[in-house]
């Protein structure tokens, strides 16, 4: 009886300490995506207000107004393109890894982890140099470039877990059938994989979409994307919060979204690595 | 790692379906970084015209070696990330273990701890500045009501802005070290806990006696996985401060991106990138000796 009420007990403190937990760190995203619908007035009271008249007039003046809608379409367009082109190199690399064996496997592998550990500064800075010697600063071939490059080890590296997960003896009775490898892999190997593919073109979404330091680097004013964008909202001059609120919900909820419809595979794809 | 009997060796194959993928990395990761490495012996400068042409061979890397800036950057960087990945893995394990005890809704806990790192390190670092802003922050706000012995001014003084950038880190990703420890805590065998049951051993004991050792492999995997990832931090810094007060902040990326774009020596930026290329596949071997132990 006893050891059972104590245990209940610190259930429940468990529980509390969780909850608390989590509400101490979502406090300030919270206080951001209500400030996004706040008036400037109701942003900037003292106390902070809870309860006010929310607007979407933030969304509207910086979206509209100020033309940030353009850095969205930016942010899409380069997310876009650099996945699929990632997708379309990837798969067929990862699969080959999954299913066939040569000796520069290791030194593939090698290269592709060593991608995986290169600063972006060091990717972006020779980057910027062949670019702008050919004229290619400020366009999204730069940018998309960019992104292709460190998210294409990635995807291989996660995609090849994935196929490992298809049993081979699918293959073989395509095989038998007279199925050429390549046949086998785009019709049995790829529709088994569908759920990792998802996952993995999810993770290679969010990376590229939230990424700075190369858009920073490599896009200007006709090809910025939104984290780019962003930082010329704050200005010496008095920083109009609300707006920044804004954008920043735009840029983050979507990734939630997104990241929560393949959470399963997110928790693996993050640990990946780390965890066997 | 790879069950070597079942895969086909068939070299024409393979290069088929490598081939695309190591084409295209070839030209956007390999020549580039090839590129960088020449131009660390030249003296490219944007001040100089035709100073690309100009070959100082390791003088870069000499001048490196003399620059007490590059120093203290490297002395920023360790403290930031030494700091920052073990309370992360403090909290990671306190939260994982706490996890691990409840009966139901672990699912929504470990959806909502995903959050952190899901939010683009630049909006966190705006979040930060937001949130701490000494006119109409709710942080300033909370330490002023309740009197806390708190500073509200974050980003002059060097070491508070530095702490602040750490918190931040801390704040993204110590629910993600919680999430690998869970994942660790659940693969061990209930069967070790049973026999220290029965051995008799009190939890402080079970947790230092069994939890830890058996954890520890995969703290210290997951443990330089971080390291390596926080030595690249460039995107909260630079929104946060800028590398401020004066260069308090300046993490290394940080430190090598302003070399490159707002001195434009881009010579001197390169060779800072073949010394930081060079420490991270250096640790990405320790990595990967690490692993292939554990397999």
């Amino acid at each position: 009886m006893i050891i059972n009420r104590h245990h209940k007990l610190k259930v429940t403190l468990a529980y509390l300490f969780l909850i608390a937990f989590i509400l101490f760190t979502l406090m300030p995203y919270a206080w951001m995506i209500l400030t996004s619908f706040k008036k400037r007035v109701d942003a900037f009271a003292i106390p902070p207000k809870i309860f006010f008249d929310a607007t979407l007039s933030n969304y509207y003046d910086v979206f509209i107004t100020k033309g940030m809608i353009k850095n969205l379409g930016n942010s899409i367009i380069v997310m876009l393109v650099s996945v699929a082109i990632v997708m379309i190199l990837g798969l067929p690399s990862a699969f080959a890894f999954s299913r066939f064996r040569t000796k520069a496997d290791t030194i593939l592998l090698n290269f592709l982890l060593g991608t995986k550990f290169t600063p972006f500064v060091v990717m972006a800075l020779p980057l910027y140099l062949i670019m702008s010697r050919i004229g290619l600063l400020d366009t999204y071939f730069g940018i998309i470039v960019a992104h292709v490059a460190f998210n294409l080890p990635f995807c291989i590296w996660m995609m090849k877990g994935f196929f490992d997960a298809v049993p081979k003896s699918l293959d073989e009775a395509a095989r038998v059938d007279g199925y050429s490898w390549f046949r086998s892999f785009i019709s049995i190997d790829i529709s088994l994989a569908k759920s990792g593919i998802a996952a993995t073109a999810v993770f290679c979404a969010i990376n590229s979409w939230n990424e700075f330091l190369m858009a920073l680097i490599l896009t200007g004013r006709t090809t910025a994307t939104m984290p780019v964008a962003v930082p010329g909202l704050v200005t010496p001059r008095g920083t109009l919060w609300g707006q920044v609120a804004a954008v920043s919900t735009v840029i983050t909820v979507p990734v939630l979204i997104f990241a929560f419809l393949v959470q399963k595979h997110m928790v693996s794809g993050l640990t990946m690595g780390a965890v066997k | 790692m790879m069950k070597k009997s079942n895969l086909i060796n068939d070299r024409k194959l393979a290069f088929r379906f490598h081939f695309p993928a190591f084409f295209v990395l070839l030209f956007i990761t390999l020549i580039p970084l090839l590129y960088t490495f020449r131009l660390s012996l030249f003296n490219y400068q944007l001040s100089i015209p035709g100073s690309d042409k100009e070959f100082i061979g390791l003088a870069n890397y000499i001048e490196l070696i003399h620059d007490a800036e590059f120093f203290k950057s490297i002395g920023i960087t360790l403290l930031y990330v030494f700091v920052s990945v073990f309370v992360e893995i403090v909290i990671g394990i306190i939260i994982a273990l706490i996890l691990n005890k409840i009966p139901f809704m672990r699912r929504i806990f470990t959806s909502a701890i995903l959050i952190p790192m899901m939010i683009a390190p630049l909006v966190i670092g705006l979040m930060f500045s937001f949130f701490t802003n000494p006119q109409f922050g709710l942080y300033s706000y909370i330490v002023n009501y309740f009197e806390l012995p708190l500073p509200t001014v974050l980003t002059d003084k060097p070491a508070i802005a530095l702490v602040t950038l750490m918190i931040m880190d801390i704040w993204e990703w110590a629910p993600y070290m919680a999430l690998v420890f869970l994942s660790g805590l659940q693969s061990i065998e209930g069967e070790f806990y049973e026999a220290a049951e029965i051995d008799g051993a009190n939890g402080r004991q079970i947790f230092w006696k069994v939890t830890i050792p058996l954890m520890k492999p995969i703290i210290a995997v997951s443990g330089l996985l971080r390291a390596m990832e926080c030595l690249k931090e460039f995107d909260k810094p630079y929104i946060f401060t800028g590398g401020g007060p004066g260069n308090a902040t300046e993490v290394i990326d940080l430190f090598t991106y302003k070399q490159a774009f707002t001195q434009f020596r881009f010579s001197y930026a390169s060779a800072l990138c073949v010394v930081l290329f060079i420490t991270l596949i250096v640790l990405g071997v320790f990595y990967e000796k690490f692993t292939m132990k554990e397999n």
